[in-house]
């Protein structure tokens, strides 16, 4: 039987292995060409063109001429590659993380091969083997069944129906999707077995179909790529204004057009933040690793900040707000609701205990149960013990082995003699026991089932441990208890015994279940018991920082509304005091339609009413109401849900797990699948992992994400700031003659050398305030660079940073004998070599080396202006609204860190390298470091007084054009 | 999120340009009202302004550590350069003896820069110092200025003083005279109190060469052979200690330059000759491998005959 060996070898080469294959990436070298033109390289590049043009017209001008812009050329290629394979890497380290994660275990299947049964990889499926299947395993490709014993599979990744679905062998609908002998790939079996034939693999499958469809969806630019790539606008737009100005202006005061390209050149290096971007990569990549932490996994960097934009997210409900377990959450008895532990562990259960019903009731909850603990977890907590049995069994024998101890041993101690499990037309589960007690000889008949049918069979119930008769007024109260704890959403079960009377059933008896002879009626009612698969309890905490965060969360489940609805309600999605249409209705006793519906905050929609509305009702209902949520719904109008809400201009964050989440996944600005109960299609297709699949990592993400959003902002202005301490020299120079005050390698120095550890210190800074309390960002409206920055950074710091270099400068050469009004329009002859006589204010005489040399310790006077204020700068840009003070000068170590790298770097270019010529750096006399001093003070003063009057004045004039 | 790139009518945008000059519902005008625009001058006037105040405190400040008639450091200025005069375009030295025009200029520039050295004005203005001695004019405490300079007269240069010289400092008849001058540096002692001359000697630009200390034998290559004789005034090149120390523009009024004038008698017409002229002094170091010019000059010499 099955095929032989060599035909599946055969097929097996023709078809290729039965695995998804993976979404297309893009390959390495693109990745990596796509880093090196990205951003600001493009203008680095025509710099570095410029550089080589420039030399090749002076070459053949003059052959001798010197090597200088071939250099600087050389350099600014080697900054855009550096830069590039820089970015490359941190790309290529967080995609790693990812793929490493999405290693998982092989799977096996059991194949009939060459007649025997084999163990294989599921990878190594041809069509035409025939496999095995039994409950608890993963299909392992589409396979028609040929033959099966109670055999039940769960579609719910595939078709979204979350009832398992029996299979049969026989053909019952052309729909393949309908017809019930076909198990799906990837899909799992619940329960029985069967024998199948595998007739696709690998993309082949239907689920392969899905997820194809899935990786067609584009992948859209992020909200931070967005922002970035305005900034970069920003930035490239002034250095080219600028620099073409210049050029003409240079141009026209009769400079040579070679010059021109230099000046050009300049302003190009002085206007573009090098090392930004790569900044912007290493503190996107530090909060990715600090969500990694907290359970989120970033695949894609750029994914951080678009979780602090997010303005909906869209959840699913088990698993993400529930703890995807049965659990226990109500008793009633004696006439009265009690309410259980739902928590994680169950330790605390409150309830009376004390009452001789519950000693009954505990008895038939322990012994009417098929579920038992697998053997050998002795050590593992009760919770964490894995069970063999259904869910709601489950959760009862954990219920009862915390409440009662060892359940096993009860049960070994009260024999069972007869059972009926638990079937559709009976609705009830019964089994009979031996007593514990030696001195009672009756056997005990205990049942649970549904409350009503347990109800049919009794005619007593138990009150304070005493028989009553059953009468009206009893059954009153059990029908009110019913439909209050119904009305919870929850599972409930009744709960009956009987005492079978020793006379008439000795214990020699045999009990025969098919033939029944022993009593089913008249029983005593013990008491109720519901279930739920209760909220984790860190997610109402997490939905009210939502709400707080001005983050509108909507359940999507494919859950019953009621149940829905009651989850919803206890973890705050629906707020207590606010209520849908038809609670209006009930309370005021009116027709639904008759409710005005802007009365209603809270909407629950189904997804039958979802179908049958268009575009724009759906529109309507998620602008309408505050609270929604979305019950018995597809995966499939997960995806309308998404567009819906994309629709009213929402940055939407969206979890799921099953394969058929995946395009919703991809629609969404940002797809979180779960990293427990996910399948790989979905972790695939989502920009994030939830690892413990729960929705509050979601919420401290949240948090991550704006805070690197304001902090991506305070680097961006730091780092603009000395923009302009760099440009101003070249300006400067080109229309007062000064010599020039700071070179093309210098600027490149503070670039790259001591303002990158600084700027991404900035990323380590604690949030100003509760960012949690504000509402997420406007996509269009709260830019990451907006004009306040842009302002404040270039006209206002920059400025005083350019004036404050400046006196560096002029003390240096007034200290040599160069007084400033002497420098004006004093570059050309400064800078013709032939000149070896240039006179300085005091009548002294000036070789072209020694003014050279000056010249050097000039730029490094400038540097270390910069630098000195750039300290101040840091300093500043800790906080955009709070004193410094406030923040704490000294809470962000990594600032220190940063400062201090600033001053060494510096130390080692000033008096390490002062020799090295090529670097065009001196040894600067000390108390040159502390000329700017005052500028830097003044830039602290100034900053805190802006602060000051924001706080002082919030929306005043001031406040709206100096906030950034 | 697809990112739907609204494509804009060409109308459109000029219409929302429009209303960006002018907003006549808001009565903005580039995005602010009057009154808004009013403040934002207003504070960038009152901010420049005070930016401005700053940072002139701040100048002032540092103008105060400058003193007038001494630079605060001068560790740059350590080995004084020479320099030559006619001051020529990449210092070539370039006669043409049948066309006046070219060196026409040169002899322009050269009565010029002599007429200050003229008799009568040195002695009008300058002392006659001891030779042979440094002419300290010490402060003592009290600010002592102007001080005297001594005496450097045209005469001095003899065959290069252009006085009365029909061959116009010989450029006519291809015997052209370059003068040296040694750097200005305020209150530097020349020559460590001994005495200290100029030498010239015809060699190749310094990377044609053999690095190390320049040797006798140099002078013995084709430059030296094409440079031919030539006389110095004063005579041997000499500079006298009594023209230093310098004691700067403000103080030192009248100060008058030392020259060294070489007069080249019979460079090998039609071929450019490498000249490299040095000062032999104490404290001047000549062999400052990136500073061509410290302690030394280097041009270019070309007599064009027909």
């Amino acid at each position: 039987m099955g095929l032989s060996s060599t035909r599946a070898a055969e097929l097996l080469a023709r078809d290729g292995p039965n695995a998804l294959s993976p979404p297309k990436q893009t390959p390495e070298i693109i990745k990596f060409l796509k880093q090196m033109v990205g951003g600001f390289s493009i203008l680095l590049w025509i710099g570095a063109f410029l550089c080589w043009i420039a030399y090749g017209i002076q070459y053949s001008n003059n052959m001798s001429s010197s090597l200088d812009s071939v250099y600087l050329g050389a350099v600014l290629v080697l900054v855009v590659i550096l830069t590039g394979i820089f970015a490359y890497y941190q790309e290529a380290k967080s995609t790693n993380i990812m793929s490493s994660f999405s290693k998982m275990i092989p799977q096996q299947a059991l194949v009939i091969r060459d007649s025997e049964k084999k163990i294989l990889p599921a990878e190594q499926l041809v069509v035409g083997d025939i496999v095995e299947i039994k409950g608890g395993d993963q299909i392992p490709a589409d396979i028609r069944v040929l033959s099966c014993q109670g055999c039940r599979v769960d579609n719910s990744s595939l078709t979204g129906e979350s009832e398992p679905q029996s299979r049969s062998s026989e053909f019952t609908h052309e729909n393949p999707l309908e017809t019930k002998n076909i198990c799906f790939y990837s899909t799992t079996c619940l329960e029985g077995t069967a024998t199948g034939m595998v007739i696709n693999t690998g993309d082949r499958t239907v689920i392969g179909h899905i997820a194809s469809l899935a990786s067609g969806v584009g992948n859209e630019k992020t909200p931070i790529a967005i922002e970035i790539e305005h900034f970069v606008h920003i930035v490239a737009g002034v250095a080219i204004s600028i620099g073409v100005l210049f050029f003409i202006i240079a141009v026209s005061m009769k400079y040579h057009v070679l010059d021109s390209i230099i000046f050009l050149i300049g302003i190009i290096v002085a206007n573009v933040p090098e090392g930004l971007l790569a900044t912007v990569t290493v503190t996107l990549s530090l909060t990715a690793k600090r969500m990694a932490k907290k359970n989120c996994l970033v695949k894609n960097l750029e994914a951080v900040e678009t979780l602090g934009s997010t303005s909906i997210i869209c959840s699913d409900k088990t698993g993400t707000l529930t703890q995807n377990r049965m659990t226990v959450a109500h008793l009633w008895f004696d006439h009265q609701i009690f309410m259980a532990d739902t928590s994680e562990n169950q330790s605390n259960q409150v309830f009376d205990q004390s009452s001789g019903t519950w000693a009954s009731l505990s008895k038939v909850i322990t012994l009417c149960n098929r579920a038992e603990f697998k053997p050998g977890q002795e050590s593992v907590p009760i919770m964490k013990k894995v069970v063999v049995g259904d869910a709601s069994e489950t959760a009862l024998l954990k219920f009862s082995e915390v409440i009662l101890g060892d359940v096993m041993q009860i049960r070994k101690r009260n024999r069972k003699v007869a059972e009926i499990p638990f079937n559709s037309t009976n609705k009830f589960q019964l089994s009979i026991h031996e007593t514990e007690d030696p001195g009672d000889r009756r056997f005990l008949l205990v049942m649970k089932g549904a409350p009503e049918r347990i109800l049919e069979r009794c005619s007593t119930i138990m009150v304070h441990g005493q028989e009553q008769p059953l009468d009206e007024s009893a059954a009153q109260a059990f029908h009110t208890a019913y439909m209050e704890l119904g009305g919870l959403g929850e599972r409930v079960l009744g709960f009956c015994h009987l005492y079978l009377p020793a006379d008439k059933f000795p214990e020699t008896y045999v009990f025969d279940t098919d033939a029944m002879n022993f009593p089913t009626s008249n029983l005593c009612f013990v008491g109720l018991l519901s279930m739920i698969d209760p909220p984790r309890s860190t997610v109402p905490d997490a939905v009210t920082k939502c709400r707080g965060a001005g983050i509108k969360v909507i359940m999507v489940t494919g859950d019953h509304p009621i149940t829905a609805k009651a989850i919803a309600k206890s973890v705050g999605i629906i707020s207590a005091n606010s209520e849908t249409v038809e609670d209006i209705a009930n309370r005021l006793n009116i027709a639904v339609e008759q409710v005005n519906k802007w009365d209603a905050k809270a909407a629950v929609v189904t997804g039958m009413e979802l179908k049958d509305m268009s575009p724009d009702q759906l529109d309507e209902i998620l602008a309408t109401y505050s609270e929604i949520v979305f019950a018995r719904t597809s995966p499939q109008q997960k995806l309308i849900i998404v567009e819906g809400c994309q629709r009213q201009d929402a940055v939407v964050a969206v979890t799921g797990d099953g394969v058929n989440d995946s395009p919703a996944l991809k629609k969404a600005d940002i797809g979180i699948a779960m990293g427990i109960a996910g399948s790989d299609a979905a972790k695939n297709a989502a920009d994030m992992v939830l690892l413990d699949d729960n929705f509050a990592s979601i919420v401290t993400g949240v948090e991550e994400g704006r805070l690197i959003f304001d902090n991506l902002k305070k680097t961006i202005a730091y780092t603009l700031t000395k923009n302009i301490a760099e440009l101003c020299p070249f300006l400067i120079y080109i229309i007062v003659g000064l010599p020039l005050p700071i070179g093309t390698i210098t600027i490149l120095f503070i670039d790259l050398g001591t303002d990158i550890i600084p700027s991404i210190a900035l990323a380590y800074e604690k949030a100003e305030s509760d960012i949690m309390n504000r509402k997420p960002r406007h996509k269009k409206k709260d830019r990451l660079v907006n004009m306040p920055l842009a302002v404040y950074s270039y006209l206002h710091i920059g400025l005083m940073q350019a004036l404050g270099a400046f006196l560096v400068y002029f003390t240096v050469y007034a200290q040599e004998g160069f007084l400033p009004s002497s420098l004006i329009n004093l570059r050309v002859e400064w800078e013709k070599d032939d000149v070896n006589d240039l006179e300085d204010s005091y009548g002294q005489e000036w070789t072209r080396y020694q003014r050279q040399y000056l010249e050097w310790t000039g730029y490094t006077a400038f540097f270390v202006g910069i630098m000195v204020q750039q300290i101040a700068d840091l300093i500043i840009r800790k906080t955009r609204r709070n004193s410094i003070f406030q923040q704490g000068l000294f809470r962000n170590k990594v600032i220190w860190v940063g400062i201090a790298s600033q001053i060494i770097i510096a130390l080692i270019l000033c008096y390490g390298l002062g020799s090295v010529t090529a670097l065009s750096f001196t040894t600067l006399r000390p108390q040159y470091w502390f000329v700017a001093v005052p500028h830097a003070i003044l830039i602290w003063v100034y900053d805190e007084m802006r602060k000051l009057f924001i706080r002082l004045y919030p929306g005043s004039w001031w406040d709206k054009n100096m906030y950034y | 999120m697809v990112i739907q790139k609204e494509k804009k009518s060409c109308g459109q945008v000029v219409e929302e340009w429009k209303e960006f000059v002018w907003n006549p519902r808001t009565h903005q005008f580039m995005g602010r009202t009057g009154t808004s625009w009013a403040f934002i001058l207003l504070f960038y006037l009152v901010f420049y302004g005070f930016l401005t105040a700053m940072f002139s405190l701040t100048m002032w400040v540092m103008l105060q550590t400058v003193s007038d008639h001494t630079p605060k450091y001068q560790d740059r200025l350590a080995t004084p350069g020479l320099m030559i005069r006619p001051k020529t375009e990449n210092l070539d030295v370039i006669v043409n003896v049948s066309d006046t025009e070219s060196w026409d200029q040169h002899v322009q520039k050269l009565n010029k820069f002599l007429e200050p050295y003229n008799d009568s004005i040195q002695a009008q203005k300058n002392d006659v110092c001891r030779p042979g001695r440094y002419y300290e004019q010490p402060d003592n405490g009290v600010l002592n200025y102007p001080k005297r300079a001594c005496q450097f007269n045209r005469t001095q240069l003899g065959n290069c003083s252009g006085i009365g010289d029909p061959t116009h400092y010989g450029y006519s008849t291809g015997q052209p005279c370059v003068f040296i001058k040694m750097n200005r540096v305020i209150n530097f002692y020349a020559g460590a109190n001994q005495s200290m001359n100029v030498t010239c000697a015809g060699k190749r630009p310094q990377h044609h060469r053999n690095k190390g200390k320049p040797t006798p034998e140099d002078g013995r290559d084709e430059d030296a052979e094409n440079l031919g004789n030539f006389v110095m005034f004063p005579a041997n090149g000499n500079i006298d200690l009594m023209y230093f120390p310098y004691y700067g523009k403000k103080f030192h009024v009248n100060y008058t330059q030392p020259l060294v004038a070489v007069k080249f008698l019979n460079v090998t017409p039609n071929v450019e000759v490498n000249v490299e002229c040095r000062i032999n002094a104490a404290n001047i170091a000549t062999d400052d491998e990136r500073d061509k010019f410290a302690g030394r000059v280097a041009f270019k010499l070309r007599i064009n005959k027909t």
